[in-house]
């Protein structure tokens, strides 16, 4: 090119990056608050008993020893695509490359299913919702995927601003209810002892046993935290601000966790929290604003918190499909981005059209339960959410094995180094919990496994009919090189 | 003059350049900075369709990549035409970020392209274009995509 002949056009670039430690902190906030604990609490209480908060504190610990993992792969190599990234610079295997990022687009889609159908138990708790209305429920949740999807087609959940607002949002919320528990505890509501009551009665044995069934439910209240990742290629000064910001988010999100499942246990019987929501804290009615009114405002704030979790989750699902387009392993077409909004249009699209089967079938199925027990029947939030679970506890698993494998290579000087022994103990702890939800839920395999074979239609329809190396929509390729090669 | 020269990876911002190059006249420019804003949060931080698209590498997708090689199209029709040319990436809101750069480099002229043509561009409007031009500390000007201007330019 003629650049460097005439001297006055020579080229001078910037880059200039934006997401400060601060903003990224609150990204993780956000991310993490908004998912478990306002939908799981009843279910994580009615597996452990009133020791539940050990099962949350169970799955923070894990959780953000995995987060280490994360931050020193993050300072590594600061690049969008995390896990996949990550699994491929350590083992180099596409198969297995390819599989990692199958599972987590999987999990982020059960995710988003999970967290609709949570969202629907806050709407009906306001509208006066039953239980047996099935398909209402369904109907519900579809709609609100659908919502989600409108959102980030149109591209108005992008904002820095928006971001810090939601995660005070959803802040809001739990305060509330570690108020109402201070306020149960001064008025001995409840016994402080019930705090170590397991819903299993026996010996220690048996206490753990109720804590881990505990934990994989609890442990999807952690997830979202690896969304962190999307962002590094943007965040200033990535080795010092990504392990503080991860790592504090983390934190902060554990405590609040653990503090709003000791004030959930001390304001309600157990009882009563079992299988239902936090809006049950709210009708005990200890708060100084009368509980009807509270009700309305916790059930908006919980539906809030919950779009928001959905919103980020969405967008990282629709991601990961754009990339994989990109990478030629599934279909091109899921490359295609909105023209004006410049948001996958097609990818946001199919993961809609995804999670709301998953809803119908959840709903099929629970329709045809009808006479069985209440606890035999199909709970679609649980099995969703255990879905989420068993492909994120894998996908971490593995991140630490590569974590560990990577020692030693590309280790500049701004590089965080994770504690080695904590990791060791993070990957049993991941395997632990892993092993643990399979022969507690095996049915879930079912859908794990029909999950990934969506994944595996997209590569066969890719392998057959896609072109091997195809050019960009629109033959632009084609219009723009001559155009250049004329002029320089 | 300093010029700033937006583009989004978008082929109207493409064509969007070569407008202003047409209409502009080479003589009063001094500088022309291309700029390409990441934005961050969004499910497509930067989608770039200019060039020949190369497949990436497994899992080595990299946005600021992507905008990089828009940025360097988009530079590339300036080439030899008089101005010094700068080149810039930045991350945040798309509009926020080249307002902040007009200010920057105390810009004299933006241009930048609007949307596309057809049925989305009713139904959808491009808010990055009409944000900028409601706030920018300079004058805006906004190439639009026109039957003639893709056949004469391309």
């Amino acid at each position: 090119m003629a650049t460097s002949a005439a001297p006055d056009t020579v080229k001078h670039s910037e880059l200039k990056r934006s997401i400060t430690a601060k903003q990224l902190y609150f990204y993780v906030v956000g991310d993490v608050l908004g998912s478990g604990i306002y939908v799981l609490v009843g279910l994580v209480a009615a597996a452990v008993g009133g020791a539940f908060w050990m099962a949350f504190l169970a799955g923070v610990a894990i959780a953000t020893i995995t987060g280490l993992a994360y931050a020193e792969l993050v300072t590594k190599y600061p690049q969008a695509a995390g896990a996949s990234l990550y699994i491929n610079k350590a083992f180099r295997s596409p198969l297995l490359t390819f599989f990692i990022t199958i599972c987590m687009l999987s999990a982020n889609m059960a995710a988003v299913g999970s967290l609709a159908s949570g969202f629907v138990r806050y709407f009906s708790g306001l509208v006066g919702l039953g239980e047996e209305a099935i398909w209402a429920a369904a109907i519900v949740a579809v709609i609100f995927v659908a919502i989600i999807t409108v959102i980030n087609l149109i591209g108005i959940s992008e904002s820095v601003v928006a971001n810090v607002v939601m995660t005070f949002i959803e802040l809001s919320g739990l305060v509330i209810v570690i108020t109402i528990g201070v306020i149960a505890l001064v008025q001995g509501v409840n016994d402080p002892s019930v705090l170590l009551q397991f819903a299993t009665e026996g010996g220690a044995g048996n206490a753990v046993l109720a804590v881990l069934a505990g934990v994989s439910l609890a442990f999807f209240a952690m997830t979202g935290f690896e969304n962190a990742a999307n962002v590094a290629e943007e965040t200033i000064d990535p080795s010092h601000a990504f392990p503080r910001a991860l790592i504090g988010g983390m934190l902060t999100a554990g405590v609040v966790y653990v503090l709003v499942s000791i004030s959930a246990a001390l304001a309600v019987p157990i009882s009563t929290l079992a299988g239902n929501t936090l809006l049950e804290v709210i009708n005990a009615d200890l708060f100084f604003i009368p509980a009807t009114i509270m009700l309305f405002v916790f059930g908006i704030i919980a539906m809030i918190a919950i779009s928001n979790t959905a919103l980020v989750t969405v967008v990282a699902q629709s991601r990961i499909l754009y990339g994989m387009a990109r990478e030629n392993v599934v279909p091109a077409v899921f490359a295609k981005v909105h023209p004006v909004r410049r948001s996958p249009y097609v990818a946001l699209l199919f993961g809609g059209v995804i999670v709301s089967a998953m809803l119908i079938i959840g709903a099929a199925i629970r329709s045809t339960q009808s006479d069985l027990p209440a606890e035999e029947q199909l709970d679609i939030v649980d099995r969703l959410a255990t879905i989420t679970v068993v492909f994120l506890l894998f996908i971490y698993a593995l991140v630490i094995v590569a974590c560990l494998k990577l020692r030693g290579k590309d280790e500049g000087p701004g590089v965080y180094r994770a504690n080695t022994p904590l990791l060791i103990v993070g990957i049993i702890g991941n395997l632990a919990v892993l092993a643990y939800t399979l022969i507690d839920d095996p049915a879930a395999l079912f859908w794990v496994a029909g999950l990934l074979a969506v994944g595996g239609v997209l590569y066969l329809v890719q392998r057959f009919v896609g072109k091997k190396h195809p050019v960009s929509p629109g033959g632009a390729a084609e219009a723009v090189e001559p155009t250049r090669s004329k002029e320089s | 003059m300093h010029v700033i020269v937006a583009t989004d990876g978008s082929r109207a911002s493409l064509v969007g350049a070569r407008q202003f190059k047409w209409i502009a006249d080479s003589r009063e420019i001094t500088d022309v900075t291309v700029i390409a804003v990441v934005s961050p949060y969004a499910a497509v931080p930067f989608a770039n369709e200019l060039g020949p698209q190369k497949n990436t590498e497994m899992a080595e997708l990299s946005f600021r990549d992507e905008a990089k090689t828009a940025v360097d199209i988009v530079a590339a029709e300036f080439d030899a035409w008089g101005p010094t040319i700068h080149t810039q990436i930045r991350s945040g809101s798309p509009a926020q970020e080249i307002i902040r750069a007009a200010e920057d480099l105390e810009a004299d002229l933006i241009s930048m392209a609007a949307g596309s043509r057809g049925l989305t561009s009713t139904i959808l409007l491009g808010s990055t274009a009409s944000r900028v031009q409601h706030s920018a500390p300079c004058p805006v000007l906004i190439c639009r995509p026109t039957r003639n201007s893709d056949r004469a330019l391309s």
